[in-house]
């Protein structure tokens, strides 16, 4: 009996007890500004908001596990969290092993340049870009006029930008954003051109991740994406992070 | 300056959790040494065996890889048999884990090192006592027993200096610990450099304050003796 009394009780502290919560929800907290880890621990940020928006739509109570990046499929598919929140973009190799909703949302890849700079002008002028990316394979695809210049980060685009050896670059939208209209090196520059978002070379964006074969919730989850954006509960939260439609085309 | 400061009391809980997973992975690895120390001494071949087993399973192991392996392999585990036995989901906590993962790789060297600290004890002291009268447990606890301590400490202490730098391995699993806090809130300010190097004075803090109580804990088992 005493030895029953023992094993309960090293069950109890091995284990925490079943969650109230309907859904438990993988979330980052490192990747600002879509999730990032607040100063009393908690996490914060557009996933986060997204993910809280939606499980109110589905009428359900969801609690934020905070999990490691490279361990947050494995903490799905073993069951730590129903649905991973966490800018995952949606990819043929991920969706071998997890299923994925309809996107959430899709950071549009855009030029960026000296200030009033237009698309038309690009022809024959030098456009910096990442070595190897996507965006690289979109500019040689769509953009045979412009002459490229490959870097291996995209700081060092962004300094040759300001140096005047490139006259504008492509990147994701928020990259450029955050690390460089944001900054100081970043004035007088700007976002030019419309969002480019071709699924040919750009994927098809973020995604929910959850296990294979729950269709009901994959489902649950597409479908109040869906609603979000009807009832412009989805803008309010854009606005709040982004001062561009991050949904995508 | 001020994001630290901002963030100080987080990285202060951080800093509990790596202290208490370091504690009690320590009292686990010492345990776990003790079982396996005695039973490469033991005469029965099928504990040395076993226990063989252990220490080369372990050393042979990369940290990282057995720690990932308990925490969701351990969590298979722990689904399997409850869905075979229609039990509801039972979580297998990240600290948990740590503290058993830690715990079986650091008991596999200490096994080691109490084995030898065993061995140093000449065996004629045993025979002696044994010759005066002395039962097995009486030997063990005033005769081997406080020699071996003393014997066992300075590569105790130096298996515990390690362990305590291997808790930083258990952010992996994604546990509020002082190494996977600050690198998650570093990446969250975009300050990683700073939040790292705080994290440095910290673990280099934690050395010194060992390297510390162990001198005083070895000076005073070697009390007695001439150095």
């Amino acid at each position: 009996m005493k030895s029953t009394f023992a094993a309960v009780a090293v069950l109890a502290t091995l284990s925490t007890a079943a969650q109230a919560a309907d859904l438990k929800i993988c979330v980052e907290g490192a990747y600002p500004p879509f999730s990032s880890t607040a100063a009393d621990g908690s996490v914060v940020g557009f996933d986060i908001d997204i993910a809280n928006a939606l499980c109110g739509e589905m009428g359900m109570s969801c609690e934020m596990v905070k999990s490691d990046w490279d361990g947050i499929i494995p903490a799905l598919l073993e069951r730590k969290c129903d649905a991973i929140i966490a800018s995952m973009s949606i990819t043929p190799e991920r969706m071998q092993v997890i299923d994925f909703s309809n996107k959430y949302y899709q950071t549009p890849a855009k030029f960026a340049g000296a200030a009033g700079m237009t698309v038309a002008e690009l022809d024959g002028k030098t456009v910096g870009v990442q070595r190897g990316t996507i965006h690289q394979s979109f500019l040689e695809g769509e953009f045979p006029g412009v002459e490229l210049k490959l870097y291996g980060s995209q700081d060092e685009a962004y300094l040759d930008l300001v140096a005047g050896r490139v006259d504008a670059i492509m990147a994701d939208s928020i990259a450029i954003s955050d690390g460089f209209l944001a900054t100081d090196a970043g004035e007088g520059f700007a976002f030019f051109g419309g969002d480019y978002a071709d699924p040919k070379y750009h994927g098809v964006g973020a995604g929910i991740g959850v296990r294979q074969g729950e269709e009901e919730l994959r489902n649950a989850f597409s479908h109040a994406i869906g609603r979000i954006r009807g009832t412009g509960e989805y803008s309010t939260i854009n606005a709040k992070y982004f001062d561009f439609d991050i949904y995508g085309g | 300056m001020d994001t630290i400061l901002e963030y100080a009391p987080l990285l202060a809980g951080g800093t509990a959790t790596t202290v208490l997973l370091f504690l009690c992975a320590a009292v686990f690895a010492t345990l776990m040494g003790a079982l396996g120390a005695a039973g490469k001494l033991a005469a029965g071949r099928a504990w040395r065996w076993l226990v063989m087993g252990y220490t080369t399973l372990v050393r042979g192991v990369p940290e990282l890889l057995l720690i990932l392996l308990i925490y969701f392999g351990g969590q298979r585990g722990i689904n399997q048999i409850g869905d075979a036995f229609g039990f509801d989901y039972i979580e297998l906590s990240k600290f948990a884990a740590g503290v058993f993962a830690l715990g079986f790789i650091y008991g596999a060297y200490l096994t080691e090192t109490f084995r030898g600290a065993y061995m140093t004890v000449p065996t004629g002291q045993r025979d002696a006592a044994k010759a005066l009268g002395f039962t097995t447990a009486q030997t063990l606890r005033l005769i081997t027993l406080p020699q071996l301590v003393r014997f066992a400490l300075p590569g105790y202490f130096n298996v515990l200096q390690v362990m305590i730098k291997a808790t930083a391995v258990v952010s992996i699993i994604g546990l509020a610990d002082l190494v996977g806090l600050a690198g998650d809130v570093g990446k969250s300010v975009r300050q990683p450099f700073s939040f790292y190097m705080l994290v440095f004075f910290i673990y280099l803090g934690f050395t010194i304050l060992l390297t510390e109580v162990f001198s005083r804990v070895e000076k005073r088992y070697a009390r007695g003796l001439d150095r």
